[in-house]
């Protein structure tokens, strides 16, 4: 395959853009077809062969142009001679900046920075070296060379070829620093991304900073998208042995009757129902916000989910994620506007009280139910007794607890005497914890 | 037939031209894709919003090429049986029926079972034939011998299951029939694939396609649409109508007016006489291109100021 073509594909692959080899082997098929004759036709073409999704096409774009370009060396050199000098004598890249030779330098230079795999820069570190040793490729000491030389030749008009010289090596380094500079964004731009999104993914949620919060919805909708496809697929696993009576006549008309086929009953894998409890005082409130988005982000696809908030006191919320944008819902269930919530200390007590009283009959055996809170109850009474109804009318009882181990049951912190009635207890502070439950919670 | 073929795809440009021989204004780029698409042989899938010409594109194709469409919508639940093929059972069962003397007659009463069944073996699965088999668009499409375009209507709508079907026929351009083995095409199809991005596709499906998306057309382009598909409208009523389309396509609305329903619309101003626009006139036309009660308002609101910017457009 071409090179060009292969190293284009590369730099599109390392900013994201998934292409499996059928993939590039179209797109070579397709630049036969048209060259390069025609830099819009080649986009056209490679475009449609290669991107195949609307973020992917953005990304596409993006790469084909900064890859596809050549206004390197684009002003001519400092003081172009007026009168040709001898150029006899001087070496391959002097004889090239002499004459102005814009075309020759780029493809120099581009043969430089291939030769030294200039494509594995990575950081921002690695900048000069990489720029060193391409000019050192171009032939960076013949130039210092020939300056030299000229120099000590001491005659007037050598001087100022080698003053001449001088400043156009000069502009020879900016212009291969610029181009240096320039790949370090083509090349590294994904592995930035992805060395981020590790960190993202591990770090305690509730350290996290404002500005990430972007990035991190980003993550959850990608880690989203994979269970749904994970587990959107409508499962029917055979049960053998329960016959499906109707379906077999049905399916053997056409062997006059007789049942050469018989068909068996299917299961149908119903959608989990998940009733969620989300504590939103200050305490939790982070890990809430994200944990809110993974669960609707699966609500139509794979689960129903009926969601509580509660801090003094219990309310249910799942109305307002029907009303409104995924993300405007978890802002205004953050900051409790328009939802019967008191934002005071939170209240264990009371907000089992109100689950029973009202919510309960929403719990069957096949309810999975999510408890996200850290059980500081402020030393009120824990009512253990609601906790146990629950946890025996329901499929599963799930608390997940943002504090690490060490801290449940310390102080006001009552995790030890509710840990008895969960069928899970897990302490859950990373996107990473997140998604395991999620994906627990999945599986059957 | 494969030369003639060849001769309408011999560049962009052609094509381009072609195409508006036939009615239907494409872009550089969804002329290039179909020049691909044709000396690739691969099929093209087409995303873009709804009303952008995406059917169209195929009928156009087929129209161009003098070739029949052979069509095949998705919906949900769609299967094998619908989209490849089917046996005639009807059939089967009374040809059995009309043939069981001659099955008689053929076994002989003193046979043992093993020797009537070898007996039967001699002939071949004569039920499990071409005689027997109800070809479906998918398999269709395969059959024809001078080719044809195949369009697969709206494939978002269509299960997950039903795409790994068509993986087989896209990549290979083949169906397997157990009973009779693996049809190849007698001549490859062109298939066209559209979705309205419902849900997203497989991987596994995309790769096997070009992926073109077709946007809401810039200015320029949608004024020579309406030029081309209402020719008799006045040039600059024509300008002031589609400017009015794209404002109207940037504020924040349920349905944004498509391609389709400006051409309706240039049509309703044509039969009305109309040499310019006028806020009572967009004002009652408006339901023409805007379906929802909710946007109609929203519209109506800023109705002057849209007017008065459209009527400054050449």
């Amino acid at each position: 395959m071409d090179r060009v073509l292969e190293d284009f594909i590369t730099t599109l692959r390392r900013s994201g853009v998934r292409i499996s080899v059928s993939e590039s082997l179209d797109a070579a098929r397709a630049l036969q077809l048209v060259g390069y004759d025609d830099r819009n036709l080649l986009k056209d073409s490679l475009y449609v062969a290669l991107a195949k999704s609307a973020q992917e096409k953005e990304i596409f774009s993006d790469c084909f142009d900064r890859f596809f370009s050549f206004d390197f060396f684009s002003e001519p050199p400092p003081n172009e001679s007026s009168h040709k000098e001898s150029t006899e004598g001087l070496s391959d890249i002097s004889r090239m900046l002499m004459t102005g030779d814009q075309p020759g330098l780029v493809t120099y230079m581009k043969e430089a920075a291939r030769a030294e795999n200039l494509s594995d820069i990575r950081y921002q570190t690695q900048k000069s070296l990489y720029a060193m040793r391409i000019l050192e490729r171009m032939g960076l000491s013949g130039l210092d060379a020939n300056i030299r030389d000229l120099y000590q030749a001491g005659a007037p008009s050598s001087a100022a070829t080698a003053a001449r010289l001088e400043e156009a090596r000069s502009y020879l380094v900016e212009n291969v620093r610029s181009y240096v500079e320039e790949q370090l964004l083509l090349f590294s731009g994904y592995e930035y991304d992805k060395m981020i999104e590790d960190y993202l993914r591990n770090i305690k949620l509730s350290n996290l900073e404002q500005r990430y919060y972007h990035q991190m919805q980003g993550i959850i909708q990608r880690m989203v998208k994979r269970l749904n496809d994970l587990y959107s697929r409508k499962r029917k696993p055979a049960r053998r042995g329960h016959l499906d009576f109707k379906q077999t006549i049905r399916d053997n008309v056409a062997y006059q009757g007789f049942l050469f086929n018989p068909r068996w009953k299917k299961v149908k894998i119903e959608k989990p129902n998940v009733v969620a409890i989300c504590d939103i005082s200050r305490s939790v409130s982070r890990l809430v916000r994200f944990f809110l988005l993974f669960l609707y982000g699966l609500n139509k696809e794979i689960i129903q989910v009926r969601s509580f908030i509660f801090c003094s006191n219990l309310a249910e919320v799942t109305g307002i994620f029907e009303q409104y944008p995924i993300e405007e819902a978890v802002a205004r269930i953050q900051a409790g506007t328009d939802i019967p919530v008191l934002l005071a200390r939170t209240d264990y007590d009371r907000t089992l009280r109100d689950f029973k009283e009202r919510y309960l009959d929403t719990v069957t055996h096949k309810t999975t139910v999510l408890f996200l809170g850290d059980a500081r109850n402020n030393y009120n009474n824990p009512q253990t007794q609601t906790l146990k109804l629950i946890s025996e009318r329901c499929k599963k009882l799930i608390w997940l607890n943002p504090e690490t181990k060490p801290f449940w049951g310390t102080g006001d912190s009552e995790m030890l005497r509710y840990a008895p009635y969960c069928h899970v207890l897990k302490e859950c502070n990373t996107l990473n914890h997140l998604e395991r439950v999620v994906q627990s919670l999945l599986k059957r | 037939m494969k030369q003639k073929k060849d001769e309408k795809f011999t560049s962009i440009r052609h094509i381009q031209e072609g195409f508006k021989k036939v009615g239907y204004i494409t872009s550089r780029q969804t002329a290039t894709t179909v020049y691909l698409a044709h000396h690739l042989e691969k099929p093209v899938l087409v995303e873009g919003p709804a009303g952008v010409g995406k059917t169209e594109l195929a009928k156009t194709i087929a129209a161009y090429l003098g070739l029949p469409m052979i069509r095949l919508q998705c919906y949900e639940g769609l299967d094998e049986s619908k989209a490849l093929y089917e046996w005639k059972y009807g059939k089967q069962l009374l040809y059995t029926q009309l043939l069981r003397d001659k099955l008689d007659s053929l076994v002989d009463r003193e046979d043992t079972f093993a020797q009537s069944i070898n007996k039967l073996h001699a002939y071949d699965d004569i039920f499990f034939s071409w005689h027997f088999l109800e070809p479906r668009p998918l398999l269709k499409a395969l059959q024809q011998k001078d080719g044809t375009v195949l369009l697969i209507d709206e494939v978002d709508k269509a299960d997950g299951e039903f795409e790994a079907f068509l993986l087989e026929v896209l990549s290979d351009f083949q169906v397997s029939i157990p009973e009779i083995g693996t049809v190849h095409a007698v001549t490859k199809p062109l298939v066209i694939l559209t979705s309205n991005n419902t849900r997203d596709l497989s991987e596994a499906l995309k790769r096997r396609c070009l992926h073109l998306f077709i946007p809401f057309p810039e200015p320029a382009l949608e004024r020579e649409i309406i030029r081309v598909r209402v020719p008799e409208i006045p040039s600059n009523l024509a300008a002031q109508l589609v400017s009015f389309i794209q404002a109207v396509r940037k504020m924040d609305i349920k349905k944004v007016p498509s391609i389709s329903e400006t051409i309706d619309w240039a049509r309703v101003l044509l039969i009305l006489h109309a040499d310019s626009l006028s806020p009572e006139l967009v004002r009652d036309t408006l339901h023409i291109f805007i379906k929802y009660e909710e946007d109609i308002r929203v519209v109506e609101d800023q109705l002057h100021q849209l007017t008065a910017n459209a009527a400054r457009a050449f």
